[in-house]
């Protein structure tokens, strides 16, 4: 945290953004580079429902699922941007327009400057997805036959692909293991090769879609790291990461825009969006449960949301509320409970869980 | 031409991993020309006026139906094939998102499979070759543009197919449709002038029957190409009327997966 809050600490400006979509919340960091890496105008699409024999052969009518609606958004070039959204919320849609494997419905997406619908061929020489599923491998090839047939694709040839190739390979740490074959690689080694496979084109632009999904707690910690550090620093890539983890998101990006149901809900600078959603949140060990210090707070505005639950310890309760003014709303609720002869063992910021989040963006979003 | 070789390379690889199954497969094909060799030599009385001016011997007549019978099979399953495979094993998506012309993926997926089957074609000849049969070794050079043509007069309905799997997720029956009406109609057991009354007008409309015509012409007679211009012709034109519609149907399918947005779905 204290790594992303010393490289993106900005002067932070919530603003009714021009881009997002209409009622969206924005954060946006004034004084950041103008130049967009990929642009969303309006970005809109639907997908049929398959229908059963009984549907065919009632004539009912085909129903359609919205998988994005009217998304609008710039994410800037060397920008580690985070899309942030629960399972089926229309991320991987999202990056399947971008690396024009879906045609839209309505709207516009550019990568570079180049139009997806009209530049394809530009567009994929520009952008490279990290096809995060393990069996976009060819696991009865080694790992650097892997990357030569890659490097084939993107144009690479001879000594120039071989330097790159080895390059690569010492980045993502695969030297020794590059002669195996991949069907003998471990999850971590797999994701970690589908990143060099993708850096084979010096892409401008990478996608990152839920990177970690098949990995332990320990290789996602240390893989986000590599992303974080060998790949978005070192390259100057700007880097679309799509996932349904929160902490991966606030730990990675330095923006995130979070998609519901299809539709950006919200964009903004990381930090600031922890800060707006989450850091109010805390978690109050008390004994006794006094209900009316408790209602004393919420009635003065200092504490809202709480929800009271038995400790673990018997006779203490927790206390989970938003209290306003982080901190200095913290100290003051202490300060009260103590007055009251409450008893305060513990206080301490609660981390969101991505529904938590969701559902506060979501709040904000109806409020907006 | 550089990123269908290195397609074709990858499969190659992958092939040839599974060591033993790949020494077998041509092990099999090799010990397969035997119980050929004794029956075609057994039916040679019966044949040898039947296959009057396509060679004279009913065996090495056969053997030429089946290496051309088993290159259209691999012609017309092989894109699909290849197609499918990608779909399943995931790779069709990482492959799609390069910047790689449609048409050098198609060739790349479906070129190992093809050149794998001429490969075994030739090695069936010598088989062939080493038990009696009477081929015009000198012609052999002379052959492969019928060859080619063969392949490329087949690719059309392969690219159809393809169309199909990359749409609908399903090879459709006309692969199997054309191989069947090609296995008994296309001339590859017998000559087509011996199928009976309105069937043998169906083996007009099959490519096969040109391209064997032609083959059987140069390879088995010893004649020149030249001599064979009519069944060229007809197979060249068949190639160019079909390419067309057939890259006009895969277009039109995958555009429809992008938007439909099952491109890579299995």
């Amino acid at each position: 945290m204290a790594f992303r809050d010393a490289i993106f600490k900005r002067r932070i400006v919530i603003e009714q953004s021009s881009v997002a979509a209409p009622g969206a919340i924005a954060f946006r960091a004034p004084g950041a580079s103008t130049s967009d890496a990929v642009v969303l105008r309006g970005l809109t699409k639907s997908f049929t429902k398959q229908r059963g024999w009984r549907a065919v052969l009632t004539g009912k009518a085909r129903e359609s699922v919205r998988a994005l609606s009217d998304v609008s958004c710039d994410v800037r070039a060397g920008e580690f941007f985070g899309l942030l959204g629960e399972n089926g919320a229309g991320k991987t849609t999202l990056f399947k327009i971008l690396a024009t494997l879906v045609i839209p419905d309505a709207g516009s997406a550019t990568v570079g400057g180049y139009d997806v619908l009209k530049a394809p061929s530009r567009v994929r020489e520009t952008l490279a997805p990290v096809i995060a599923d393990e069996r976009s491998l060819h696991w009865r090839l080694s790992g650097r036959e892997n990357m030569r047939l890659f490097a084939a694709l993107h144009g690479l040839r001879g000594a120039e692909a071989a330097r790159r190739i080895d390059e690569l390979l010492a980045l993502v740490n695969l030297v020794e293991a590059a002669d195996r074959l991949v069907s003998g690689y471990s999850s971590g080694m797999k994701q970690r090769l589908l990143v060099a496979r993708t850096l084979l084109a010096r892409p401008s632009v990478l996608l990152l879609d839920e990177p970690t999904r098949s990995l332990d707690p320990i290789s996602a910690r240390s893989f986000r790291q590599f992303l974080r550090k060998d790949v978005a620093l070192a390259h100057g890539c700007t880097v679309l990461l799509a996932t349904h983890n929160a902490e991966e998101a606030f730990e990675l990006c330095d923006r995130v825009g979070v998609l519901h149901r299809g539709r950006l809900v919200a964009t903004g600078a990381t930090s600031e969006l922890a800060r707006e959603v989450g850091e109010d949140r805390f978690a109050i060990w008390i004994r006794p449960a006094d209900q009316v210090a408790i209602d004393s707070l919420v009635a003065r505005g200092v504490m809202r949301d709480a929800k009271v639950t038995p400790a673990e310890v018997e006779g203490w309760s927790r206390v989970e509320c938003d209290l306003r003014g982080g901190l200095d709303g913290a100290a003051e609720t202490i300060a009260f409970l103590a007055r009251a002869g409450v008893n305060v063992a513990r206080c301490e910021p609660v981390k969101l869980s991505l529904a938590d989040l969701l559902e506060r963006v979501l709040a904000r979003h109806g409020n907006a | 031409m550089h990123k269908v070789w290195a397609l074709i390379r990858s499969n190659w690889l992958s092939a040839t991993s599974y060591k033993l199954g790949f020494i077998f497969s041509f092990g099999s094909l090799v010990l397969s020309i035997v119980p050929i060799f004794f029956i075609t030599g057994a039916l040679q009385n019966t044949m040898a006026n039947v296959i009057k001016g396509q060679g004279d011997q009913y065996f090495a007549f056969l053997v030429v139906g089946l290496i051309a019978l088993n290159l259209v099979s691999s012609t017309i399953y092989a894109l699909p094939g290849g197609l499918q495979t990608a779909t399943s094993t995931g790779t069709l998506e990482a492959l799609l998102a390069t910047p790689t012309s449609v048409t050098a993926l198609l060739a790349g997926l479906s070129g190992y499979e093809v050149l794998l089957s001429l490969v075994r074609g030739l090695v069936m000849l010598l088989a062939a070759g080493l038990l009696g049969a009477h081929v015009a070794w000198l012609q052999l050079g002379a052959s492969l543009p019928i060859v080619a043509l063969v392949v490329l007069a087949h690719l059309p309905i392969a690219i159809i197919t393809a169309a199909m799997v990359l749409a609908f997720r399903t090879r459709g029956p006309l692969p199997q449709l054309v191989l069947l009406a090609s296995t008994f109609l296309g001339g590859v057991y017998y000559p087509t002038a011996v199928i009976p009354g309105w069937i043998e007008s169906i083996s007009a409309f099959l490519p096969l029957t040109y391209g064997l015509t032609a083959l059987r012409a140069v390879l088995l007679e010893g004649k020149s190409i030249a001599t064979v211009w009519r069944d060229v012709s007809i197979l060249l034109a068949f190639t160019a009327v079909s390419l067309v519609v057939s890259t006009v149907a895969f277009k039109a399918a995958l555009r429809y997966a992008r938007r439909v947005g099952n491109l890579a779905q299995y």
